[in-house]
């Protein structure tokens, strides 16, 4: 009785978690090197899906799955190299940077779907990523990029200067720090993992783009991002919540509860989590602004 | 020998030259004191020498060999240190990696956290300060931060010292020590640029004095040498400032404001509590204290801007309430303390200024329309009154100069004839001569009559100003005093909540 719980539902949704936590994870760490570096991670949205898109691109293409992995990194990072020429070498709001992106994200996947498929509503599917066993090995890459992410942060020059980049511009510009070149690498990073998490939904988790493909997950990782307080391994656990909650929405569909209600899960654990969660966390001061102001 | 060579140097700044042929030399192991008012040019001259900005002609010996310095970084190398005003320490970060930040020690690929503090604490431990190098910087006070800044400036091996603006931020006492570590420093070898605007303080501290006025040097590497005050306010100036003007009042009149028990409760502890004190016509009450102990609290208060509990609370005999619009037509007049946030909207013109929080009065005003005449009339008075230096009345106001903003504000205030008026930071950021006008306009007032209300960070302005003085320190008013009755020791300690009986007798043997 109890084995046959576990094997039915408790199994189930312990793989669901995994396999929709870690685009989030993904997307939430590139997050963390943006927001370290001083840089708004709105845009993450973008970023993921553009990699989604580009990996399938890739894939389509080549008829490797590989070389889509890493058309999808390169998409996300173009993405991020995008708004971090618009935030740094522009100063744009970041915020209306970040959100333009997102829109714009949304309507040149949907166009270049149109010109490549002649379809605007999904790809054809393509070769996507294969193994044996039920956990991608996505997953334990991502786990262990967290760790790498939590020592490059924390453990190494480059991240101190990361961080005093991202808190106070100005004193890391007068002690000779190349504050824009820390800002672009703190964009890029987070354009490439963003970009990977985008793979990991197109690629891994199905085997085709189908338009808004991100569905949102972008912001849902802009909270992550704030929930984990801007640190790679926190970001895991919080991440989980947000996987968790849409694995149940996953697991619970089509068992006579309305499915409008299951569906809406995620967003109203996101909600829950803004107007409850992240009320005094703060993040690094200097974000929004440049060394010269 | 000459450590610094700085030659012929010309930076020119949209509109402006902001210096214009400028030469300046610092002798090994000395302070210079680098003086002028705002605007003059000090600090873009600093920046120069620090590689922040590059100058449009000119150039940089460096212990006698030619320097380009193009930025910070090879300042640094160079053994060029700066103390910036605004320090530049990242808050959340501790005062070892805010310190090494830049040339950090490592173990091949990672940064040593363990090296760093112990380099840091060895650093704090030679020079006596009581710092730890794990602590986050944001529990620091002011003076213990502007400690991890020179002590950044050291560990980067600076031998050239540039100090911009230090002790704007510090309490009497917090200058004192810091004049014993510039003194050790300078006997440790170092020579140290002093960037200011207080002739007090050059006259304490330095070795040799330039000055600069208006992007010109009108003196530099003089010997502190028999130089007066005076002589610096002149070359400052540029004309003859009396700075020791002050002018009690000689009558006072009947009590304006009354306040008993004023208590403004805070989230954890009371903000203001208790506070009780009257306010005579023909008085400036002067409010000393650290920024930050009650005293913006109280303003707020005064004007409208909070509320607060209190058993008292009078103007002329009517009990005070409502909302800032109220206490403006109770001829409750208010200089703000920040121009910039509540004095003034810089995007609007200087005509919409002069008017603003008066605008619905029926000068300016018919059947609910502007009347542009009468708004510019008003306008070319006031700037002609208060000699407010703009090029239009509808010029944008924040293209004004600091000194010439707060003239705007004044102007207003002032011409609405209020019969009380709360004063704060009236100076700030002011140079020397709109300083004078200020003060002279303040003291005209208090004679006409008016009760004034002069909050100021600045110990001396309040000492020079006020016909009674209250030390405020942690939401209470924790004296009142005729001037003179305290030193100005004494009153720096009540403003750091030390008793002031104890050293009273310590001073005066």
């Amino acid at each position: 009785m109890i084995s046959d719980f576990i094997l039915r539902m408790v199994f189930p949704v312990l793989i669901s978690t995994i396999s929709m936590s870690t685009p989030l994870i993904l997307a939430a760490l590139g997050g963390v090197f943006s927001v370290r570096g001083g840089i708004m991670a709105l845009g993450l949205e973008s970023m993921m899906m553009t990699g989604a898109f580009c990996a399938v691109l890739g894939s389509y293409l080549s008829g490797s799955a590989w070389i889509g992995v890493l058309c999808g990194v390169l998409g996300g990072m173009l993405l991020g190299l995008l708004h971090g020429v618009l935030c740094i070498r522009y100063k744009v709001n970041q915020v209306i940077s970040g959100i333009g992106l997102n829109l714009l994200a949304l309507a040149t996947t949907t166009l270049l779907m149109q010109l490549v498929w002649k379809n605007r509503g999904s790809s054809p599917q393509v070769a996507s990523l294969e193994y044996s066993g039920v956990v991608s090995p996505l997953f334990w890459l991502t786990l262990v990029l967290a760790v790498v992410a939590s020592v490059v942060l924390f453990r190494t020059k480059f991240g101190l200067r990361l961080r005093m980049v991202g808190e106070h511009p100005q004193a890391a510009a007068s002690m000779g720090i190349r504050v824009h070149g820390y800002k672009y690498i703190g964009v890029l990073v987070c354009g490439a993992l963003a970009g990977l998490g985008g793979t990991y939904l197109s690629l891994d988790h199905l085997n085709m783009f189908v338009r808004d493909m991100t569905a949102g997950r972008g912001y849902i990782a802009v909270v992550i991002n704030i929930l984990a307080r801007y640190t790679p391994l926190n970001t895991i656990w919080c991440a989980g919540i947000f996987g968790f909650s849409d694995a149940v929405q996953i697991i619970f569909q089509g068992r006579g509860i309305p499915p409008q209600l299951v569906q809406s899960l995620p967003y109203v654990v996101t909600l829950l989590v803004l107007a409850f969660g992240v009320k005094h966390i703060t993040p690094p001061a200097g974000v929004g602004k440049s060394e010269d102001d | 020998m000459r450590v610094v060579e700085m030659h012929d140097i010309v930076k020119d700044y949209p509109l402006t030259r902001a210096l214009d042929h400028v030469d300046f030399a610092l002798d090994s192991g000395s302070i210079h004191s680098l003086l002028g008012e705002n605007g003059a040019g000090k600090s873009t001259l600093m920046k120069i020498l620090y590689g922040m900005c590059t100058p449009d002609q000119g150039h940089i010996q460096i212990k006698g060999q030619s320097e380009r310095i193009t930025n910070p970084r090879q300042a640094i190398n160079l053994g060029i240190g700066m103390v910036h005003q605004h320090f530049m320490l990242a808050p959340v970060m501790t005062v070892a990696e805010n310190i090494v930040v830049g040339s950090e020690p490592d173990t091949g690929l990672l940064f040593d956290s363990r090296k760093a503090a112990l380099v840091v604490d060895q650093l704090i431990a030679r020079y006596g300060f009581c710092i730890k190098a794990n602590e986050r910087v944001s529990n620091l006070s002011v003076g213990e931060q502007q400690r991890v800044e020179i002590l950044k400036a050291l560990y980067h091996g600076a031998e050239i010292l540039i100090l911009d603006e230090p002790t704007a931020v510090l309490t009497p006492q917090e200058v004192e020590e810091l004049f014993v570590i510039m003194r050790e420093l300078r006997k440790a070898g170092k020579s140290i640029i002093l960037i200011t605007h207080k002739l007090k303080e050059t006259l304490a501290i330095a070795d040799t004095l330039s000055v600069l006025r208006d992007g010109r040097m009108i003196t530099s590497g003089l010997s502190i040498e028999g130089v007066s005050a005076d002589d610096l306010a002149r070359m400052m100036v540029g004309r003859d400032v009396d700075l020791e003007m002050t002018n009690r009042s000689k009558t006072i009149g009947p009590i304006s404001l009354q306040v008993r028990g004023l208590t403004l409760k805070g989230k954890e502890k009371n903000i203001l509590s208790d506070l009780s004190f009257d306010l005579h016509r023909n008085e400036i009450l002067g409010i000393a204290g650290i920024e930050g102990n009650g005293q913006s609290e109280l303003i707020e208060v005064l004007t409208g801007l909070a509320k607060a509990e209190a058993i008292v609370f009078q103007h002329e005999g009517t009990t005070l309430s409502g909302d800032a619009h109220d206490f403006i037509q109770l001829k409750i007049g208010h200089v703000p303390e920040d121009r910039s946030t509540r004095g003034l909207i810089k995007e609007m013109t200087v005509e919409e200024n002069l008017m603003l929080g008066y605008h619905r009065s029926p000068r300016f005003n018919r059947r609910g329309f502007f009347r542009p005449s009468a708004v510019r009339d008003f306008a070319q008075r006031m700037i002609k009154d208060y000699t407010i230096k703009t090029g239009s009345s509808r010029q944008r106001c924040g293209s004004l100069s600091g000194g010439n903003q707060q003239k705007v504000v004044i102007a207003r205030v002032f011409s609405e004839d209020p019969d009380l008026i709360i004063v704060a930071q009236p100076t700030r950021g002011v140079d020397i001569g709109a300083m004078h006008y200020i003060h002279e306009r303040l003291f005209e007032l208090r004679d006409q009559g008016k009760a004034i209300l002069l909050v100021s960070a600045d110990l001396d302005e309040v000492r020079r100003l006020s016909d009674r003085i209250a030390v405020m320190y942690d939401g209470r008013i924790v004296s009142i005093s005729k001037p003179g009755e305290y030193t100005e020791t004494q009153l720096g300690l009540m403003m750091t909540g030390s008793s002031v009986e104890g050293c009273k007798d310590d001073n005066q043997a």
